[in-house]
């Protein structure tokens, strides 16, 4: 991997020089919460929250839209498609590696066996490009080994205090690179050496740990632990943790009409598997009814069945259901009750 | 095909859902060509009361006794019969102070001698008719409304959101009430539809559009707890737009047990 060195002095001229490229997106402060940030389009360079370390929603946003229209129809016309923001280029800027997992992840979902062409025509005019990042205690990528990548961004950018060490992911990421050269120097030795210092001092700053091995294993004995009905009792089902997710990507289709009531939109908005609704069929059955299966069926898809399907989990370990939940459910806590038990069983048996 | 005969009419209510109707400006003409508005006081001045309609829309509580003849004989006449707005899905406001005898309460309102209206302890549509459709909210979201409206002209039964607030609330990106501020915010427990408008804000949802069909008693008592919060300061704030829904004596009593 070509590797380039971004020094501080010029980070705010490369960043305006993406904005020839397209709207550029990075993590800001919300002005009435200090400490809580969010994804939004960068006017001035200076906007950006350079030690923020997880927004409220992840940047998924930008790619399957909490809600937006598929299509326009009419009865008499036909219908017409609709893929809003379709011709948009975008910067993702300032990810931080478990969000680019999560992109990974969404790619996966979007673009591999079944193409959803509204996320790939706008994945498709993306940008990425990461930042490094020092963990808090609710940070588990490392457990979850999202904690860094070698693959999903253009550019990624590692602080080494007088600037960055600039990865060079995609020949897209060169060309931004090459297009401001000017701004741009060659690593040197001890360049090398800081971020070996970094990345030292980042693998030391994890305080929360997740046993992830043999993981799907133990979920498959613990289908009927008593852990998934007390967690029902606890969950508001209110989809918090989904909204939040980079990985949760579940949506549902509907239709808006005109009063004409032959014409409308289909629209396409988040949908959540916590949500009553969500496994409610046509003749009103439920599959999921009960509260507890379905906050169960949460952990099962994530930690169970994408292991099966695609290989690994779709838990990025960013914190952020840990954060979100009112009701204080810690999915570290939860999975380590699973194993706990799980151990304790085999022991008395 | 004929228009659909539509009424529209309020029981003991501030008449906001009606105000909600008429402010859909950009979509009132459309409407009026749509359906053939046979009856609403409010509006027109020319209202033919006993023409059987297809569409009912009934706006309050039925808070006099008077509203209990009114709701029964617009059932009759009627085909789709909907509640519109909190008061007419849940009691609303008028229903927040069911527990305090009526006597009392008039006595308070109005002094002695005055005795003009009979009223009762507030209670919803659904208490004495068959309700067809709820489209709750205090007052009712236009948009909803008029993709109530759509629905009913392309012959669909209407859909409303049956999740809670939090999901709209996350997809705003606002600051979490209970996470960050330590409030008491009925978002998890009320039914979404808003956008989230108060907490957007900056103010925690007070509940105006009733509970999600599936309230978490239990779950939100044992929440509200481990943050140290009051249950009487929950239950208040849960009995000003649904108190019957609430079932504060139920609530209480589930706070007392938790508690334990």
């Amino acid at each position: 991997m070509k590797v380039s060195k971004l020094p501080k002095a010029n980070v705010n001229k490369f960043l305006e020089s993406l904005q020839d490229f397209g709207e550029v997106i990075i993590p800001k402060e919300k002005q009435e919460q200090p400490g809580v940030y969010m994804f939004d389009t960068m006017t001035d360079p200076s906007e950006v929250a350079w030690e923020y370390l997880r927004t409220i929603i992840p940047p998924k946003k930008y790619l399957t839209k909490p809600k937006e229209v598929i299509f326009k129809f009419d009865s008499q016309r036909g219908f017409e498609e609709v893929i809003e923001d379709a011709e948009q280029k975008r910067v993702l800027f300032g990810l931080h590696p478990c969000d680019i997992h999560g992109i990974k992840i969404l790619d996966v979902v979007f673009t591999h066996q079944y193409t959803d062409p509204y996320y790939t025509r706008r994945r498709n005019n993306t940008v990425i490009i990461g930042l490094s990042c020092i963990p808090d205690e609710k940070c588990f990528c490392k457990s979850m080994h999202t904690d860094y990548t070698e693959d999903g961004f253009d550019l990624a950018l590692s602080d080494i205090g007088d600037g960055y060490l600039v990865a060079i992911g995609t020949s897209l990421g060169d060309d931004l690179v090459a297009e401001r050269a000017d701004l741009f120097t060659e690593v040197e030795e001890t360049d090398r050496r800081k971020y070996l210092d970094f990345r030292k001092k980042r693998n030391q700053s994890f305080k929360l740990d997740l046993d992830i091995d043999d993981l799907p294993y133990i979920l498959d004995l613990e289908q009927h632990s008593p852990i998934w009905d007390e967690l029902g009792k606890r969950c508001l089902t209110c989809g918090s943790c989904s909204m939040v997710c980079p990985t949760c990507y579940c949506f549902n289709v509907y239709d808006e009409l005109n009063l004409d009531a032959r014409s409308g939109r289909r629209i396409k908005q988040w949908d959540a598997c916590l949500f009553k609704d969500y496994a409610l069929v046509a003749g009103g059955h439920n599959f999921r009814e009960d509260r507890a299966e379905r906050v169960k069926n949460r952990y099962y898809h994530k930690q169970f069945r994408m292991v099966e399907q695609y290989g690994k989990p779709s838990c990025v370990g960013c914190g952020r259901c840990i954060n979100a939940c009112p009701a204080g459910i810690d999915v570290v806590e939860v999975l380590t009750k699973v194993r706990e038990g799980s151990y304790a069983e085999t022991e008395s048996s | 095909m004929s228009k659909p005969k539509v009424g529209i009419f309020g029981l003991t209510s501030c008449a906001g859902d009606q105000l909600v109707i008429l402010n859909c400006e950009d979509q009132l003409m459309e409407l009026a060509n749509a359906v053939d508005i046979r009856d609403w006081e409010m509006a027109k001045s020319q209202n033919d009361e006993e023409c059987p309609l297809d569409i009912a829309l009934v706006e309050g509580s039925v808070a006099q006794v008077r509203d209990i003849e009114t709701v029964k004989k617009i059932r009759e006449r009627s085909k789709i019969l909907v509640a519109l707005g909190t008061c007419a899905v849940w009691g609303g406001i008028p229903a927040m102070k069911n527990d305090v005898p009526r006597e009392v309460m008039l006595e308070e309102v109005y002094g002695n001698d005055v005795r003009f209206i009979e009223s009762k302890a507030a209670q919803p549509l659904s208490s004495f008719v068959k309700v067809d459709f709820n489209l709750p909210g205090c007052p009712i979201e236009k948009e909803e409304f008029l993709q109530m409206m759509a629905s009913f002209l392309h012959g669909d039964i209407p859909e409303i959101l049956n999740f809670s607030v939090c999901s709209e609330c996350k997809m705003k990106e606002n600051v979490c009430q209970i996470v960050y501020k330590n409030q008491v915010c009925c978002g998890p427990l009320t039914r979404a539809g808003c956008g989230a408008r108060c907490p957007s804000h900056n103010v925690p949802c007070t509940g105006c559009h009733g509970p999600i069909e599936e309230v978490h008693y239990d779950s939100h008592i044992k929440m509200f707890q481990l943050k140290g919060i009051k249950p009487e300061e929950i239950v208040h704030k849960m009995q000003v737009y649904a108190a019957p829904a609430w079932m504060p004596e139920k609530l209480m009593e589930e706070m007392q047990h938790e508690g334990e």
